[in-house]
């Protein structure tokens, strides 16, 4: 269980993050989501320890930060990169070994990973000698390889191809399993969706929105309504009665006013389109993240974690 | 502790195993050597042809005489005079300024190596050699030595005395330099063998501190640019990284030094060659280290807030002038190694260890220097270890522009 309660970090005039709280219970997945520059990346810093918060606190399973614990955390930063010349397995024993775990351990468990992942040939190779998805496995097995309580990953599934992004998944789901509190931040709303037990929603360093996917989708209702289309989409945009609008090739959807029915926007576009499908139901992640903080570049456009 | 040997275990393993390493590992004495001793080498060469001298003798008695000292008493290897001098002029009638002209078209067209030209009476004056090539310090020591001689013995002559009487008025000298240790005992050391060895002494040290200094902040860059450092200091606390790269990197200096030793002590047996006795070296081995120490923690303070290769080659190359000093010292510290600049000079940091490279073959310090020295350095290292610690702190989570100097001395300060 890792507790985040009310913290703050300042860098010279940027408020990064700015009163953030949210608990991870073991055996749940929290995804932390949030425009380019909100602060997602800091409050990771702050919760293991790279920065200092300026105000308020972490706990890990009740207690405070001791060098147990960093032995208990597996870290996937964002920006990635190995050290390129060196061999899988020596970087792997290397992380391993700065989490405190012994060579002979992190020897078979490294070779287990790799083997899993398919890189079982390559514990001789030299990191720059592997494609960079291999290279973000190798990451992603020196995250995990400790067996670490605690697993934080920023955005894992960025520059990952569909089957590997597959891989990844089914990996978080098993580690999930195995009682782990699991921290994954990212852009891409369906997978946040799809994968979060809880989340939080940050904007310009404060936590918008959280709560179980369910709690917060259902605190926007059900009015949203769904649509399948052959036709020119554009049309949509100008219908009245309804507040967002996310547009797709054969797709779209619609946020209504309240006190608008669907029948209302229906009888308005159905002249125009040759409707397929119509749905109401409660809004994607996608669109309440819209709704919320604008465009998804919208937010602060400076790069996080600088000072 | 477990996780500072970590660290120190990567970047030894990872360092011994690279090229560069292994290059800089075989290279550096070969430069050494190459430096020190080709230049001499290649100065005592002897002449591969013989060579033609003229000479302009407005006098006409000296020409002859010279002529036949230079051709007799040198000879190549091939058993071929070393020398073959001919007469340009000589005699009372002599226009010399024509005679010079001529000499001159003589050499342009390499007909004759150089020419010299005598005073007009064949008593003291000024002789010129005149050549293209003017850097043969060997010629020109020659024809003075033999010009003296003539000279000399036509003035014995010209007072009535017996030619063999020179023989026995001229003082054959020569002064020979004789170190004597600290406690005034007379040490088998001669001016190359010292020049050397404190010149040896002083670039191993300055190799050895630029090349594991720029190791250093070379991994420190590496990991910022792969952000590799983010697991490391999630995984252990800076202080513990920067001990562990110390500590490696040191290890890595050692071994470097080791096999340098090695080599020496191999070529001072084949050699018959002693260059420096133990309490030298022991002593020092430990301002070997202390440098070392010193020079690693302003290379991770330098190095630390900078991002790119480049900025580190500018910082690396300012690090090199403050280190390369102490060489340009060498020679009016072999001449005085007493001089009150010399002995402050050793009491700043940063020059402490070159210094007493330098010094410590040439002339034995007092102990309260060595000492005092010691001392200050200690108090250098944990000072400047505090320091980059500071820097290295924030410097290793910074990404883009590199802080300004300002910036960092605020980091230093808050701690």
């Amino acid at each position: 269980m890792l507790s985040v309660q009310q913290l703050k970090k300042q860098f010279t005039t940027l408020i990064a993050v700015d009163g953030v709280s949210f608990d991870v219970p073991g055996g749940s997945i929290f995804g932390l989501i949030g425009p380019n520059g909100a602060g997602k990346t800091t409050t990771i810093r702050m919760i293991l320890r790279i920065l200092e918060p300026d105000s308020g606190t972490v706990t890990y399973d009740g207690a405070g930060f001791t060098e147990a614990t960093r032995n208990n955390l597996g870290y996937l930063p964002e920006e990635r990169g190995l050290y390129k010349k060196s061999r899988l397995i020596d970087t792997l024993l290397y992380l391993a070994e700065l989490r405190g775990m012994a060579r002979a351990k992190a020897r078979s468990e490294a070779t287990r990973w790799l083997q899993r992942l398919g890189l079982g040939d390559s514990l001789q190779r030299r990191t720059d000698e592997l494609s960079k998805g291999n290279q973000q496995k190798v990451q992603f097995i020196g995250a995990v390889l400790h067996n670490p309580g605690i697993v934080i990953l920023d955005e894992p599934f960025s520059g990952l191809d569909p089957v590997n992004q597959n891989v990844f998944k089914d990996i978080l789901l098993e580690l999930k399993q195995q009682g782990k509190a699991i921290i994954f931040s990212t852009h891409q709303m369906d997978q946040a969706e799809r994968l979060s037990d809880s989340l939080c929603l940050i904007n310009k360093g404060r936590a918008v929105l959280s709560g179980t996917v369910r709690d917060v989708k259902k605190r926007y209702g059900k009015n949203s309504l769904h649509i399948e289309f052959d036709g020119d989409g554009g049309i949509l945009n100008t219908v009245t009665g309804v507040h967002n609008v996310l547009l797709y090739e054969h797709e779209a959807e619609l946020e209504l006013d309240a006190q608008v029915t669907p029948r209302d926007i229906i009888a308005q576009i159905n002249p125009r389109l040759d409707l397929r499908k119509v749905e109401l139901r409660e809004p994607s992640l996608h669109s309440i993240f819209i709704q919320t903080v604008g465009a998804p570049d919208a937010g602060s456009a400076e790069k996080e974690g600088q000072a | 502790m477990s996780k500072i040997l970590a660290v120190a275990r990567w970047e030894y393993m990872e360092k011994v195993k690279s090229k560069i390493f292994l290059i800089g590992l075989l290279v550096t004495p070969l430069i050494m050597v190459g430096m020190g001793v080709l230049p001499t080498l290649f100065v005592s060469q002897q002449d591969e042809r013989s060579k033609i001298i003229g000479v302009i003798d407005p006098s006409g008695r000296v020409a002859g005489p010279f002529a036949e000292r230079m051709q007799n008493r040198y000879t190549l290897k091939n058993h071929q005079p070393n020398y073959v001098v001919i007469p340009l002029s000589s005699g009372t009638g002599t226009d010399v300024e024509e005679a010079v002209q001529d000499a001159n078209a003589r050499v342009a067209h390499d007909q004759i190596d150089g020419y010299v030209v005598l005073g007009p009476d064949g008593r003291d004056s000024i002789v010129e050699y005149r050549s293209k090539v003017i850097g043969d310090f060997a010629i020109a020591a020659r024809i003075e030595e033999n010009l003296k001689a003539v000279l000399a013995e036509q003035r014995v002559v010209s007072l009535g005395l017996d030619p063999s009487i020179l023989q026995q008025l001229v003082v054959k000298l020569d002064v020979r330099m004789t170190k004597l240790s600290q406690k005034g005992e007379k040490e088998e050391a001669g001016f190359e063998r010292v020049f050397l060895s404190a010149y040896v002494f002083l670039m191993m040290l300055f190799l050895l501190i630029v090349t594991s200094g720029q190791m250093l902040v070379r991994s420190v860059i590496e990991e910022k640019a792969n952000r590799i450092v983010e697991v490391l200091v999630s995984s252990c606390s800076p202080t513990e990284l920067m001990a562990g790269k110390v500590l490696g990197l040191s290890g890595l200096g050692l071994t470097q030094m080791g096999f340098w030793s090695l080599i020496g002590v191999a070529a001072s047996l084949q050699f018959g060659m002693n260059l420096i006795d133990l309490s030298q070296a022991l002593l020092l081995v430990v301002y070997f280290i202390l440098g070392y120490l010193f020079y690693a923690a302003i290379f991770i303070a330098a190095g630390s807030p900078l991002n790119t290769e480049q900025e580190a080659q500018q910082i690396t190359s300012y690090l090199v002038l403050l280190l390369i000093l102490p060489i340009v010292l060498a020679l009016p510290a072999m001449k005085d190694p007493g001089a009150t600049w010399i002995k402050v000079l050793t009491f700043i940091p940063f020059l402490t260890p070159t210094m007493m490279a330098l010094r410590i073959p040439i002339q034995m310090p007092a102990l309260w220097e060595i000492l005092l020295t010691v001392v200050i350095m200690l108090f250098s290292i944990w000072g400047g270890m505090v320091a980059a610690g500071r820097i290295f702190r924030i410097g290793i989570l910074m990404t883009g522009k590199s802080p300004k100097i300002k910036e960092i001395l605020r980091w230093i300060k808050n701690g």
